[in-house]
């Protein structure tokens, strides 16, 4: 296991530059998720990190070393590729064991990582098999057995759930979060996926653009998010966004005229900027359904949900807003309901894409 | 309703390709294609008949299409009276270290020009694509005169040097290679494999049907090459069989009986490789015409 340093790492292929001055530290033991749209750079970051890519700025280190220099196998990490990258010519046996050949381990001690990987993702019974007899669920073991064999100090997973089904997706998502909890090594994880990052990260770093927006535990990139990308990025339903026409103050905290409602807030009002362009934030699960609410709307759709229902809402000014009701939601489409908003729970986002929460 | 009962048009539409009835353009082009599969045919039946019958009939005049008399005369002649199994051996040892050595330079070449960034990647490419704009005839007096100052003339090298030119082979390995998904190196690389194993271990085993179908029309190539071997090896204990059976003659001249039967001789190995393999020989010959546009 070993800390990974990233300091200052820039990327650029001829003009186009695809990662800018990225800087972080990620801790021994931790599962960090690398989320983000697709071509934001999370995946060449990956890569760089594996010895996959060139680094044109900036440095990283393993652990007490410097390996931005060093080829991709004297970097002591293994990757699970999204395809898994499983030799077809190979047995599971011939795929586990060939880095281990290559590094002249002794063949019992090669026997006996095998064998001890095969026992942990239970694949024992596959050994003999090439990859063209397994299922996807099976070569995603096998690719992560291939893995662990080599006991790196640190894994890289490039999206290696993403070519399951939904159901074996759930599953195996699980596995994995069972496994880094039994072998405890350093894990960096690539998904374009919330979900996954949310479930299994110790840490998120959400990126856009050719740089990280945030880094945080999943329930602080979820619950103060740092930027109106991260707020509208992560979450399902997205959070509501309504652009803010005015601000008023009420105990030195904001309360925002939106929707063509008044709407208070716990965000200090001193720590706003002056000026236009402000946008309110209030994700679905912080704006109930209620009987004397103060927001009022008319119901246009209705998603139930099971557990809960969606309810998508016409505000007076014509904004449409999403709104979380309980599960046996007895409204149906054109009733006039009344919202109730979590105060605690509201962002403000200044023209930039700032975010200010309460404090 | 049978297709026969339906409009034409449904009838495409709904019959499987095996069960529409053949039209009248079909029907030519069968029986065009039949003809010309005759033709072909037909010079190696002569060839065959040729030389199972007895030399009377030979030199008689008659055309006939099937022998009074089947013998074996012609077969046991050219075994006794010329060195046909030199001639063996020396078409064996050539063609066969000619198939590997261009198999793997080849590979090697064109793992080199698809998986390696180096200055002038794309010039070499251009300059092997820009070989088959010479054609081996007119290269032929060079290799002639580097190998006889070489002194390799009469020699197994010096028949298989100039025949390891082989660009086709390079451009469709580069093809193969290039469609290959590039995380199966990097995989290779993150599991410590340097260049050699990944060609070796990796690229050439998942590529193995491609490399089969080159090999063999490598070797066919080689076993059936005249110009160069015939100005190469000049004395009979370096020729190959095809150079050899030219010395098939006696006292009176070109004797057609033992003529056509070393040459059925000679292309016996041929006809073995094409009839196991044949349809990896199509392959190879679709994937090289594939290149040569």
């Amino acid at each position: 296991m070993a800390d990974i340093v990233l300091s200052d790492v820039s990327k650029s292929y001829g003009q186009v530059q695809v990662l800018d001055s990225v800087s972080m530290h990620i801790k021994s033991g931790e599962f960090i998720v690398f989320l983000g749209p697709s071509g934001c750079g999370k995946s060449t970051l990956l890569r760089m990190i594996a010895g996959l890519e060139e680094v044109n700025g900036g440095q990283i280190h393993i652990g007490d070393t410097r390996v931005d220099q060093l080829p991709p196998n004297q970097r002591g990490v293994a990757m699970v590729f999204q395809n898994y990258a499983l030799y077809p010519h190979m047995t599971v046996r011939e795929n586990m064991s060939f880095g281990l050949q290559n590094v002249g381990t002794d063949k019992a001690e090669i026997a006996r990582r095998v064998e001890d990987a095969a026992r942990m993702l239970e694949i024992g019974a596959l050994l003999e098999r090439r990859p063209s007899q397994l299922s996807g669920g099976q070569r995603q073991r096998v690719a992560i057995g291939r893995a662990i064999v080599r006991e790196p100090r640190a894994f890289l997973l490039d999206e290696p759930l993403s070519n399951l089904d939904a159901s074996l997706r759930v599953r195996t998502r699980v596995e994995l979060a069972q496994l880094h909890q039994r072998i405890g090594t350093t894990m960096v994880f690539v998904t374009h996926d919330q979900t996954e990052a949310m479930t299994l990260a110790s840490r998120i770093v959400v990126m856009n653009n050719r740089r990280i927006e945030q880094i945080g535990t999943p329930m602080e990139v979820y619950s103060r998010p740092a930027s109106r990308f991260v707020a509208a990025f992560v979450g399902s339903p997205a959070m509501n966004f309504l652009p803010v026409s005015s601000i008023a103050e009420s105990d030195g905290q904001a309360v925002v005229n939106a929707g063509g409602v008044s709407i208070a807030t716990e965000i200090p009002i001193a720590n706003l900027p002056s000026g236009d362009g402000l946008t309110l934030g209030v994700r679905p699960d912080a704006l109930k359904v209620t009987a004397g609410g103060s927001i009022s709307g008319v119901v246009e759709i209705m998603e139930r949900l099971g557990d809960r229902t969606l309810v998508h809402v016409r505000l007076p000014d014509g904004s449409l807003v999403v709104a979380e009701d309980g599960g046996k939601s007895a409204l149906e489409p054109g009733a006039t309901v009344s919202l109730a908003a979590a105060r605690s729970e509201m962002h403000i986002f200044d023209a930039e894409g700032i975010a200010y929460h309460s404090s | 309703m049978t297709a026969e009962a339906l409009p034409r048009s449904q009838a495409v539409a709904t019959g499987s390709r095996r069960d529409r009835p053949l039209d009248l353009i079909g029907i030519v082009l069968t029986a065009l294609t039949l003809l010309v599969a005759l033709a072909s045919f037909f010079p190696i039946y002569w060839a065959i008949i040729t030389s199972v019958k007895p030399d009377g009939e030979v030199i008689s005049g008659s055309n006939s299409l099937w022998p009074g008399r089947f013998v074996f005369d012609s077969y046991i002649h050219i075994w006794n009276n010329t060195n046909i199994a030199t001639w063996y051996v020396n078409s064996f040892v050539t063609s066969i270290v000619i198939t590997a050595l261009v198999i793997v330079s080849s590979a090697g070449c064109a793992y080199a020009l698809s998986q390696l960034d180096f200055p002038g990647r794309r010039i070499i490419y251009v300059l092997i694509l820009a070989c088959f704009m010479v054609p081996m005839q007119a290269l032929i007096v060079n290799h002639f005169v580097l190998m006889a100052q070489f002194k390799l003339l009469n020699t197994w090298a010096g028949i298989i040097l100039p025949q390891l030119i082989v660009p086709v082979v390079i451009i469709v390995y580069k093809q193969f290679f290039d469609s290959v998904p590039k995380e199966f190196r990097e995989a290779a690389q993150m599991d410590s494999a340097g260049h050699f194993k990944i060609l070796f271990r990796i690229y050439l085993p998942m590529n193995w049907g491609v490399t089969a179908a080159l090999a063999i029309i490598t070797f066919i190539g080689a076993w059936n090459s005249f110009l160069w071997p015939f100005l190469a090896a000049t004395g009979e204990a370096t020729m190959t069989v095809p150079v050899g059976i030219t010395q098939v003659k006696d006292a009176y001249g070109i004797v057609y009986g033992k003529l056509m039967a070393s040459a059925v001789v000679a292309g016996l190995p041929v006809a073995i490789v094409y009839l196991i393999f044949q349809r990896r020989v199509t392959q190879a010959i679709m994937l090289s015409a594939g290149v040569k546009g």
